[in-house]
């Protein structure tokens, strides 16, 4: 194979799944951190990516190895394996050309990350994962119905814009995408499973299914109008349920839905400046909210506990992984001399610029309820004040920590030189987000946030409930749905089933009879074989 | 939240009102840049109709048992 092969930076980390999985644990977590390294080197060689997929893929495979660093001391050759495939499968995403390509890896996708949730070993995680399964598989038969579609329609199998003109297949293509990028209501999947997944595999999943799915927006649907609308949806709804959860890792996956809220407004927005945007946003996103993953990993790595309502009192025993945890959550909540600052502000910019005012004032509005759960409900919970359950505290791996200083860094660095970024977006960036006056605006908006948190901090405490969401709907239908489809069929089956063998019995037991009552036998017979066809027929013709 | 860290943020906020109202004041080009110190007022207020509002509705509709999915 060429090294000029597009897809080979994919190729080497779905093809180096075989390889760790052959490898013995050291070697194995040191070749895990090495291949996504390898695959960034083998993607700055190429010459004909563009800067879209460059930008997707540096971040792809930088936050696989800085994963690969925090599972250092992880011994589990299945989960290894299947992370590095799910990033594999993503880097592939962003790098194919066509429809059909980018189906595989979609599905390569779903398999990886489904496995990063059953592999927490848990009842509940079973059950989680295959309700994540389904939702992805739902969600890729949607992409397949509208690729066919688009393919017998157009005779193209290539990944271009589709007009904005809502015909079936680009609608059906938009559904799958969406369910990947957790836009409501398709969202439910992401919260369900991501507190339930492993530590490590949190982290992981949290950087690629969406944004792999943010890149496809862009490729597909850039300028849609809907999504405008849809991608404000999302920063406000997973504000609002981020400040219901408990779980800490909840709180997370919410915010998730609500950041890239941002990313699929810029795609909808749709100019140079808005689709900049989206992509720097992604970039930096995932940056810090693998940090936030890895800080909340290290909480319940310590303390085996994941809800505000059983932590507390942590601050002087895990003292470095929350000053790192807060450099994520100052990062998301676009602290100055911080990589949200300098990408957030680029989607925000984009909707004055395209005089959508009352757009850019929801955005803002969601920043403040990011700050408020991210940055001071969820740290202040866990690590402040006293413990609410008695709980003890263990030594975390190294590695863990070594990952979150490295992603910390990175946070500050693309905050401090946001050109290191903004040189490899699509479109020539004009845009400075150091200016007086977006200064003053974030200044203004953190602090007096932060005087409404105090305010109201007796109220925002952690409630030990189940809140609902969307998923309730499949969920509490589940069971009928398994009546009907498999309870009810598996009975008539295996009726016709029984049927058959009476009449096999009743035909042997006839035919080997010395002295038998032929006419009784004859009609028994007869009954039985008309009885077996009309169930026959009736199961035909249904 | 000792007394130095309220003077601390007193001083940033009194200070960003001060430039916004110096420097930028009748710059901006949206509907609310005539509003002073309208930034305050969006933070403050989106933080507790965005706290407020999701309790109110957490607590009136979504709120369940935490084993209400259990068989």
């Amino acid at each position: 194979m060429s090294l000029e092969s597009p897809l080979l930076p994919a190729l080497i980390m779905i093809f180096g799944t075989i390889l760790i999985g052959l490898l013995p644990s050291l070697l194995r977590s040191f070749t895990f951190i090495l291949l996504p390294l390898i695959s960034l080197a083998c993607l700055w060689s190429q010459p004909s990516v563009s800067n879209l997929s460059l930008v997707f893929g540096t971040i792809f495979t930088l936050v696989a190895s800085l994963g690969g660093v925090y599972a250092w001391h992880l011994n589990d050759r299945l989960q290894q394996m299947a992370a590095l495939l799910y990033a594999g499968a993503a880097v592939g995403v962003v790098l194919v050309k066509d429809f059909y390509s980018l189906f595989i890896f979609w599905e390569l996708m779903a398999i990886g990350s489904t496995y990063l949730i059953w592999a927490r070993k848990t009842p509940e995680s079973a059950q989680t994962g295959m309700r994540y399964l389904l939702n992805h598989i739902f969600g890729g038969g949607l992409l397949f119905a509208g690729i066919l579609l688009h393919v017998h329609q157009t005779g193209s199998t290539a990944l271009q814009a589709l007009p904005d003109n809502f015909d079936l297949s680009s609608l059906l293509i938009l559904a799958g995408v969406a369910l990947n990028t957790a836009i409501p209501p398709l969202h439910a999947w992401l919260p369900d499973a991501y507190p339930k997944a492993t530590l490590t595999g949190s982290v992981f999943m949290s950087a690629f299914t969406t944004k792999s799915a943010v890149y496809v927006l862009m490729i597909l649907f850039p300028g849609w109008d809907m999504l405008v609308g849809l991608g404000v949806l999302m920063t406000l709804y997973g504000v609002a349920y981020a400040i219901l959860a408990n779980d800490i890792r909840s709180i997370l996956s919410y915010h998730i839905i609500s950041q890239v809220g941002y990313m699929v407004t810029g795609v909808g927005i749709g100019t140079q400046l808005a689709l900049n945007g989206a992509a720097a946003h992604a970039f930096c996103h995932i940056l810090y909210k693998s940090l936030l993953f890895m800080g909340a990993g290290t909480i319940i790595h310590a303390t085996g506990k994941s809800k505000l309502t059983e932590l507390g009192g942590l601050a002087s025993s895990l003292r470095l992984p929350l000053f790192l945890y807060m450099i994520g959550a100052v990062s998301i909540s676009g602290f100055p001399l911080f990589n949200g600052f300098t990408s957030k502000s680029l989607i925000i910019a984009s909707a004055g610029e395209a005089h959508y005012e009352w757009t850019l004032l929801l955005l803002l509005l969601a920043s403040t309820g990011t700050f408020l759960s991210v940055g001071l409900k969820l740290p202040i919970f866990t690590w402040l004040g006293t413990a609410k359950t008695p709980h003890t505290v263990k030594t975390l791996p190294q590695g863990m920590l070594v990952a979150m200083s490295i992603t910390s860094l990175l946070c500050f660095l693309f905050g401090v030189y946001p050109s290191l970024l903004y040189r490899f977006l699509p479109y020539p960036v004009t845009y400075q987000p150091y200016t007086v006056y977006h200064l003053v605006e974030t200044t203004q908006i953190l602090l007096f946030t932060f005087l409404g948190f105090w305010l109201l901090r007796k109220k925002l405490v952690g409630e030990d409930s189940l809140v609902l969401d969307v998923d309730w709907f499949y969920r509490k239908s589940g069971k009928y749905f398994k009546y009907v489809f498999v309870d009810f069929t598996a009975f008539i089956f295996s009726q016709v089933a029984l049927t058959v063998h009476k009449i096999t019995d009743a035909s042997i037991l006839y035919f080997n009879r010395k002295d038998n009552n032929t006419s009784a036998s004859i009609y028994t017979v007869s009954a039985g074989t008309l009885l077996l066809l009309a169930l026959l027929g009736l199961a035909f013709f249904k | 939240m000792k007394t130095w860290h309220w003077v601390l943020l007193g001083i940033l906020a009194a200070l960003s009102l001060i430039v916004e109202l110096a420097v930028l004041y009748g710059h901006g080009h949206h509907w609310w840049s005539v509003i002073p110190g309208f930034y305050i007022l969006w933070g403050f207020l989106g933080s507790l109709v965005l706290a407020y509002t999701s309790k109110w509705f957490g607590h009136t509709f979504l709120s369940r048992d935490k084993d209400y999915y259990e068989p």
